[in-house]
């Protein structure tokens, strides 16, 4: 059964091991394609992985005039074909999440292909293998329904399970917040 | 093979003309476990795997295990023998020239001669370490005692772990850094996690922790800041560095008052309680609060939880061991668990976060200036005779004991010491007092050092030996729960560099000792000496073979014969290794920090790490993804303070104590203490922290006081450039 990324933004202790990871991925050319950000810099030592999240219908691929996103039958939106990618930049400006980054020298696009040569064979992607915290995980579609039931919490405080955010995504994300419905042991 | 729940069946990615050396990163003691990438056409080491099937870690790791492997054929290696003619070249980089190994041994022998000639045995030292093999560790040992002949061989756990084993020994009477396996932790119900920045320093420990929480478990944590862990801790008791001792007992004072000390395991299983019942009754919630700067609801609360919780785990790690009185933090601590009897049965127990790779092991066999083989002592006759046994020597033969870390700098400042053999350490960056130390080092009349880089420590030597890195080499190491795991060689040494097993066997022979040391021709070879120099001693291997370790993913010590499967959880007979078989529950009374702030120096200054970096950061520096994410040291301050000094962030702030000082960029964030300032100690030359840190030392580990001391700070002006 083939796996999603899913991502538990609680657990993020700015380690930024997925961004070493992320550059020992066979096709990646030692570059990191996931960023990492301090969520309140000066106040606390909250952070947050930033994925791209392949979504179902992505803007990079349709604001592409080249067609040089493709998107695997496993759902991910692979980095742009090196031979039609015309550096437009235009899948930069479209993404919602500022995902695709943009390598001026070689005027080309390079984003997140969620390892596709590990993903194609439903091995985890690198930056889920290494997260020291879990909060990456490589899981089937019925582990990450019950995370959301685990989790799920909209209590006018918090709502720690959305559908999808901007469009539906394959990658699914549980936001901070999850610990507030847990009963506690004793 | 034990699988706990995180285990997933994954099968690796293999590309083509690639092997997969199974093994274990190369630095701190969670020893996780990876696969390094071999090009099967050059034999090189090309990159990193996860190891999925490693079941403490499942192929987790952490920025500095995922580039681990950059170090192997890095540019910085140094790949001849080095020696510099020119003494007055002394603390630089500079008048080194390439030598064959045959002039580097001749010179090193010569010079080690003379000294001894002229002033005896004892002038010569052996600086050791403890990221490096339990083969490597137990041969330095035999190396200084047997080669060389000297008492003074002592080791940089003095500024990491010896605190622990300290504290272990006398309430235990026996030192295995945790009483329980990893895989236990996330099935306890509550975590007691003091002085350890779990996320930065043991991160693959972390989905274990968050997993007590998402169970409905607790999370208490003791930290003078708000790290990524206690961000998340049900209870964060904030107290000011240098206070643990006072925090411990008013906790265990809530204990006892609130009827959750367990009175028959209190009867039958250890001594001390009265005693300790009586001193710790002073110790108020208020009372504690005062010392510690903790409010008194948190004391209360977290005893509360502490004392509920069916199964809890008492962990702790260098905050409360870096202090002049390491040993009396890491008793009190584990005070809570003997009291409540939360410990000898599966989920409960006591734990240290081993800091270097193979803390545990290198401890336990012989680098430490009193011990021998085995965790036996040098000062017990049967011991000797023991190791004497082994070794070919007679027990007349054996050296004193000598002194610890620190104390070898003084006695090379007192001329006492004159000769020094170095390896695996970089204390020109790692020791307190730097400014006191590197005269010290420069001050020597010879010395060696062994390193695979150029350390801030190597530009103090006379010749430099080129030792492998991990990946170079094979041997067993004992990570953090006391799981003696092995190490394989993925690559041959790079150009003329050697393991320092191989160093010292070829180092004895010129020194004409060639006779207790040419037999051992391999790592194995060691291995087997190693194993039957440890049997019958408290720390016992000889049952751990590696075809054992292989097949079990790891053996246990104690491991006492070929069919003993090893020692996973300790205590579980309740019997401890104290001669009546009980622990000792031990009334400490509370010390302060050894300097206190004043008006002149009103800070508390507390040193620690960043997830980038390891110790010293002689090989995480290095390494450009790390260097990129933490190139240069800070000092952490809170917003209240920093408008005090009328400090921004970013700006540079000149810090300094009575033995130095330093200058840093301001970092500013509301996740410290307002009478605490925090920098981390990875960086050398001018950067180093440690040239303003104390060396006031534990009585009894002879622990330097990293974690407190008192500092003041005044803004640099930049100049206005026109």
């Amino acid at each position: 059964m083939q796996k999603r990324l899913y991502i538990e933004l609680e657990n993020c202790i700015g380690c930024r091991s997925c961004l070493a990871a992320c550059t020992q991925c066979g096709g990646h050319e030692q570059r990191n394609r996931n960023y990492v950000y301090d969520v309140n810099p000066l106040k606390d030592r909250q952070t947050m992985p930033l994925m791209c999240l392949h979504c179902v219908n992505p803007a990079c691929a349709r604001s592409c005039p080249a067609q040089a996103i493709q998107i695997h039958e496993t759902g991910a939106v692979l980095s742009a074909l090196v031979e039609k990618c015309i550096g437009c930049q235009n899948c930069t400006i479209a993404c919602p999440y500022g995902i695709p980054k943009f390598d001026t020298e070689q005027n080309l696009m390079y984003k997140c292909d969620l390892c596709i040569d590990r993903t194609k064979d439903n091995i985890p992607p690198m930056c889920a293998s290494v997260c020291p915290t879990n909060t990456l995980q490589w899981l089937t579609d019925e582990e990450i329904e019950n995370k959301k039931q685990q989790f799920n919490l909209d209590n006018d405080m918090w709502v720690t399970s959305l559908p999808y955010l901007e469009g539906e995504t394959n990658v699914k994300v549980n936001l901070p917040g999850i610990l507030q419905g847990t009963t506690k042991l004793f | 093979m034990q699988r706990d729940k995180f285990f997933r069946e994954v099968e690796n990615v293999r590309h083509p003309n690639e092997t997969l050396i199974k093994t274990h990163c190369s630095y701190c003691g969670m020893q996780c476990g990876m696969n390094l990438r071999v090009n099967t056409k050059t034999n090189k080491i090309i990159g990193v795997e996860p190891r999925y099937d490693w079941p403490v870690t499942h192929g987790k790791m952490c920025p500095k295990g995922v580039t681990a492997y950059q170090q192997t054929n890095h540019d910085d290696r140094i790949l001849k023998p080095l020696i510099r003619d020119d003494a007055s070249l002394k603390g630089t980089k500079e008048g080194f020239r390439e030598a064959s190994w045959e002039e580097a041994y001749d010179l090193i022998a010569k010079r080690f001669n003379e000294l001894q000639n002229n002033y005896g045995k004892d002038t010569l030292s052996v600086f050791s370490g403890v990221s490096m093999t339990n083969e490597k560790c137990y041969l330095t040992g035999k190396f200084a005692r047997v080669a060389l002949g000297t008492r003074y061989i002592d080791y940089n756990g003095r500024f990491c772990m010896s605190s622990a084993a300290g504290g272990f020994l006398r309430s235990f009477g026996v030192d295995r850094g945790s009483t329980l396996p990893w895989t236990d932790i996330h099935e306890t119900d509550c975590l007691f996690i003091a002085g350890s920045n779990t996320a930065e320093c043991h991160p693959t420990s972390m989905f274990r922790v968050w997993h007590v929480q998402e169970r409905g478990g607790y999370l208490i944590v003791a930290d003078p800041r708000e790290t990524p862990i206690a961000r998340r801790a049900d209870v964060h008791l904030d107290l000011r560095p240098g206070t643990d001792l006072a925090l411990a007992n008013g906790i265990l004072n809530l204990l006892i008052q609130n009827g959750y000390a367990d009175e028959e395991f209190v009867a039958n299983h250890t001594n001390g309680f009265e005693e300790t019942k009586e001193l710790v009754k002073e110790f108020t919630p208020e009372y504690t609060s005062q010392l510690t700067g903790v409010a008194p609801e948190k004391i209360i609360r977290a005893a509360e939880i502490y004392g509920k919780a069916p199964n809890a785990v008492v962990m702790f790690a260098r905050g409360i061991e870096q202090q002049h009185k390491g040993v009396d933090n890491v008793s009190a601590y584990t005070n809570m668990a003997l009291v409540t009897g939360k410990i000898g049965r599966p989920k409960a127990g006591v734990a240290t976060f081993t800091g270097q790779g193979n803390g545990q092991g290198g401890r336990e066999h012989g680098q430490k200036s009193d011990l021998l083989p085995g965790y036996r002592k040098i000062t017990n006759p049967k011991h000797v005779e023991e190791v004497c046994k082994v070794w070919g020597i007679t027990p007349e033969e054996m050296p004193q004991p000598g002194v610890s870390a620190y104390e070898m700098f003084e006695l090379m400042e007192q001329k006492t010491i004159r000769g020094l053999y170095l390896l695996c350490s970089n204390p020109a960056v790692s020791a307190p007092n730097l400014n006191f130390v590197r005269k010290a080092l420069k001050g020597l009349d010879f010395m060696v050092c062994a390193d695979f880089y150029l350390s801030e420590s190597a530009e103090f030597a006379d010749v430099i030996l080129p030792s492998v890195t991990w990946s170079e080499d094979e041997g067993t190491v004992t990570n953090l729960e006391g799981r003696i795991i092995k190490i394989n060689k993925a690559q041959e040494p790079i150009g003329e560099s050697k393991p320092d097993w191989q160093m010292q066997v070829e180092l004895a022979e010129r020194l004409g000792r060639g006779k207790y040391f040419s037999h051992l021709k391999t790592a194995k070879d060691v291995a087997d000496e190693f194993r039957l120099a440890s049997k019958g001693g408290y720390a016992d291997y000889y049952g751990a073979t590696w075809d054992k370790i292989d097949k079990q993913d790891g053996v246990f010590w104690p491991c006492k014969d070929e069919k003993d499967p090893g020692t996973p959880h300790m205590f579980l007979d309740k019997k401890f290794y104290h001669p009546d078989g009980k622990a000792k529950i031990c009334a400490l009374p509370y010390r302060p920090p050894a300097e206190e702030p004043c008006e002149e120096y009103p800070l508390r200054l507390t040193t620690g790490r960043v997830v980038y970096h390891y110790l010293s950061g002689n090989q995480t520096r290095r390494i450009k993804f790390l260097r990129d994410m933490c190139p240069e040291p800070y000092v952490e301050l809170h917003p209240e303070t920093a408008a005090k000094y009328n400090m921004e962030h970013e700006e540079r702030v000149r810090l300094f104590t009575r033995r130095g000082e330093a200058i840093y960029k301001v970092k500013i964030t509301e996740a410290i203490r307002k009478d605490t300032v925090f920098v981390p100690y990875h960086f050398g030359h001018e950067q180093s922290i440690n040239l303003l840190t104390i060396a006031a030392l534990d009585p009894m580990s002879r622990m330097p006081e990293f974690k407190a001391c008192a500092a003041q700070m005044e803004k640099v002006e930049t100049k206005k450039v026109l």
